[in-house]
């Protein structure tokens, strides 16, 4: 079964198509990187998929669950990293991540005990209990992330999740993530517009003025367009050559 | 929510006294007396009565209703258990108010344009003895040992003891201008006069005659001239006095002991005259201008309801 | 939606909302001293020395403090609701509402849920200030603290769910302004809150009309009339019918069908 599967999706808003018949599939455990420059319909693809609206055209699959007929048991499935900071500020780190495990049912003994395994691995518990306004932002993504994972999803989504952070920063979030993909079998779903972040096992996707212009693996997109590098490929991709 | 207020009120009005007690309203304009029942404190029925009637007064028995009829110069006696006249009393023209001396046996009346005060005996249905007294007499209080009547002379500003054996004049003071009410003390060792214009309580030594004391009424928010002291009514253990200040909407709660005014309440428009309840804890007083009475329940220290009765309510008093 | 998921998630939503309350010191502080103000510097402005005349539930005459004390409350409500829903078009420009959004339960549960958590975190303060007004000589029956509350908590759904649909259709906080100015302050005055019918009356018929059927004054009577163990049906349907009906429209002003953001993109 798939993890994730687009099909036919389409979006406007009044009469600005901002999606044209997208679809692609995430495999199981697998690690998809959504790549596209500003305003290629990542976040619209994100708001469709995490259920805020409905799309006007096209299905939507999580783990076999409609977006449409069964949000609730799709939603369970999926843990989601928005680009914007979604944190509660002037709560701490521990209240925000016990605010999600109740919004997804947790009983309060299994929240304190994956608030801790999360957090620790994540290498912010020795913040938890800090208001999340004098986290830096990097360790906002991180306990952003740790939140994601409370509920144990088996695919986890993040819209640049990297976006104004250093790139040791970014360097970690990205290493966690793939741990996490890796040694947890999550499937993940990484949008971004950096091409550092695209390694050579990762599947590619790349969207640009709302249509999918590839999908496959990234070790190959160079080749099949007979360019240099992944760079390359994107830059033709997205017409900038 | 409906069955859960309606279940609260019933608790509510389950947790109130059924009280026993019926107050008797003077409609000055009504020419009627109204009845209201002290428990549902609403209106039961209207007796008519003569012409303007104002002072009230119950028999010792408790049975019969005295009304001072001031138009038509006698005084109504209302059977209390046919609700009815059932027979006059002759009191000396324009009678304004009265008390029934403790010998019951006896009333002592001011004659407001005559200058005087009239003994009626009730059984013989005569007058049988004429006190004169300063001008425009209004105010009548009788001591609770029967030795003393005192009546207070509106024009003269003088409150006048009177020996209610003998009839005679044993003294006469000056109090402050227009005084309205006289009440003595359930000990009999003190008098106390309300003056209308001055809006004030003068306190005499029954013994001495002397002025041991005055309170000052004040209302937040109501110029000095705006509050007037009338009608007084003295609790039986004495430790408090009650005063209705007229134009104030306000009845004072005096402590006895200190003549300090412990609280007042918002009562309707230009009370005259206040009474007691028999277990004291509750007080009714008569609204002239709003043509109403308030009840005042003395243990919460709060105006409970006012009940419409009439075109000015003047005089009230509380039977069985 | 199981039983147990959607109770541990207003448990959860619940006490979000009071630890939010309770970090706002400001927003407390505020909330309470604003209805203070009015009953000490405008009550004392509005003669009443000598009793307003007898309207029900008072079975007597009042001074206006009295009076105006339920207004307050409901005024309270009011801010309270609006602050709330300010603070949810706040939420989603900043993202925050997404989160409850994305959580695996109906979505009208999920706004329902949030709506009462708000006005069950706004009512000890309309406790404390109705405490607080006994210094004002404003002493209801015990009783009617307690039977208020029921009137309080659906008054409080009424405005919340007024806030909410608010929310729905307003996609920046400049328009979220411009709601508070059109229509916080004339809901407010235009109402029974601070002057009885037969004074708007005296002002205007039509002043006195619009205020007789302001969703906001039926629900101020509510408040007036169980406060003082009287119940008063017709504002109680009035104002559970506006509850019942902002709700119904701010869920589909939410929903993701429908609503505003699958047509205009509230996400940018």
């Amino acid at each position: 079964m798939k993890a994730l599967s687009l099909e036919g999706l389409g979006h406007s808003f009044g009469e600005r198509r901002v999606l044209n018949s997208v679809s692609f599939s995430v495999a199981e455990g697998g690690m998809c990187i959504l790549l596209g420059r500003n305003g290629a319909g990542k976040t619209t693809l994100f708001s469709l998929v995490t259920g805020l609206y409905h799309a006007r055209s096209g299905q939507i699959d999580v783990f076999g669950h409609s977006m449409r007929t069964d949000p609730a048991a799709a939603l369970a499935q999926m843990g989601v990293v928005f680009q914007q900071q979604t944190l509660d500020l002037d709560l701490t780190a521990a209240e925000n991540l016990r605010y999600h495990a109740s919004l997804h049912g947790l009983a309060a003994g299994t929240s304190e005990t994956r608030l801790h395994e999360e957090l620790e691995r994540l290498e912010v518990l020795d913040r938890c209990d800090e208001p999340v306004r004098s986290l830096s932002g990097g360790q906002r993504r991180r306990v952003e992330i740790a939140r994601a994972l409370m509920h144990r999803p088996r695919i986890l989504l993040l819209d640049e999740p990297t976006t104004g952070l250093d790139v040791p920063g970014r360097r970690a979030i990205e290493q966690h993530v793939r741990a996490l993909c890796r040694e947890r079998g999550i499937a993940v779903v990484w949008a971004t517009h950096f091409l550092e972040e695209v390694s050579a096992d990762d599947d590619l996707v790349v969207l640009h003025k709302g249509r999918l212009r590839w999908a496959g693996g990234a070790g190959r997109v160079a080749t099949d367009l007979a360019v240099a590098s992944v760079a390359d490929a994107f830059d033709v991709l997205t017409d900038a050559v | 929510m409906q069955v859960v207020i309606a279940f609260l009120l019933s608790l509510f009005i389950l947790s109130r006294p059924a009280t026993a007690e019926t107050i008797y309203v003077s409609n000055e304009q009504d020419n009627t007396v109204a009845v209201v029942d002290g428990a549902s404190m609403s209106l039961s029925t209207t007796i008519d009565v003569g012409r303007r009637p104002r002072g009230m007064a119950l028999s010792v028995d408790k049975k019969r209703l005295f009304v001072a009829v001031g138009d038509d110069n006698r005084i109504d006696v209302v059977d209390l258990g046919n609700r009815q006249v059932t027979g006059q009393l002759p009191s000396g023209t324009d009678p304004e108010f009265f008390v029934v001396h403790p010998d019951g046996k006896r009333l002592f009346v001011a004659n407001e344009n005559d200058n005087l005060v009239s003994v009626v005996d009730i059984e013989s249905a005569k007058v049988i003895g004429t006190i004169d007294v300063g001008v425009e007499p209004e105010g009548m209080a009788v001591s609770a040992d029967g030795r003393y009547v005192a009546c207070t002379s509106e024009t003269t500003s003088m409150v006048h003891l009177i020996d209610a054996g003998t009839f005679e004049l044993v003294d006469n003071l000056l109090v402050d201008t227009r005084p309205r009410a006289a009440a003595f003390s359930p000990d009999g060792k003190q008098l106390w006069v309300s003056s209308e214009i001055r809006g004030t309580v003068t306190v005499f030594d029954t013994t001495s005659r002397a002025e041991t004391g005055k309170i000052q009424f004040e209302v937040p928010g109501i110029r000095r001239e705006g509050v007037q002291a009338v009608g007084m009514e003295m609790a039986r253990d004495g430790a408090t006095a009650y005063v209705a200040l007229g134009p104030a909407n306000r009845v004072a709660e005096v402590d006895t002991k200190t003549l300090a005014v412990r609280r007042l309440y918002l009562v309707g428009q230009r009370p005259w005259h206040v009474v007691l309840s028999d277990d004291q804890k509750r007080l009714v007083s008569a609204n002239g201008n709003s043509g109403d009475i308030s009840f005042i329940d003395l243990e919460n220290e709060e105006v409970v309801k006012s009940v419409p009765v009439g075109r000015g309510p003047w005089g009230v008093v509380i039977g069985p | 939606m199981r039983k147990r998921h959607a109770m541990r998630a207003l448990t959860g939503i619940l006490h979000r909302e009071m630890l939010r309350t309770l970090r706002q010191r400001g927003r407390l502080l505020s909330a309470i001293v604003r209805p203070l103000v009015w009953l000490a510097i405008f009550a004392a402005g509005f003669r009443s020395v000598l009793g307003l005349s007898i309207t029900p539930p008072y079975q007597t005459y009042v001074l206006y403090e009295v009076y105006v004390v339920p207004g307050l409350a409901a005024m309270m409500l009011l801010f309270h609701a609006m602050a709330s829903s300010l603070a949810m078009v706040y939420d989603r420009e900043m993202g925050s509402m997404r989160l409850l959004l994305t959580a695996p339960l109906p979505r009208w549960y999920l706004l329902a849920a949030r709506l009462l958590a708000s006005v069950i975190v706004g009512l000890p303060l309309v406790y404390l200030f109705l405490l607080i007004a006994r210094h004002w000589d404003v002493r209801p029956p015990v009783l009617g603290y307690l039977a208020v509350f029921p009137a309080l908590v659906l008054s409080g759904l009424m405005l919340g769910a007024f806030g909410l649909l608010v929310s729905s259709i307003s996609t920046q906080m400049e328009n979220f302004a411009g709601v508070m100015n059109f229509v916080i302050f004339p809901t407010f005055f235009a109402s029974t809150a601070l002057y009885p019918i037969w004074r708007l009356a005296e002002a205007g018929p039509v002043l006195a009309m619009i205020a007789a059927w302001n969703p906001f004054s039926s629900a101020v009577e509510l408040i007036r009339f169980t406060l003082y163990l009287n119940f008063d049906p017709v504002s109680a349907l009035v104002v559970l019918a506006c509850f019942v009906v902002f709700f119904l429209a701010a869920v589909v002003g939410y929903d993701p069908g429908r609503g505003l953001w699958s047509r205009r993109g509230g996400d940018g």
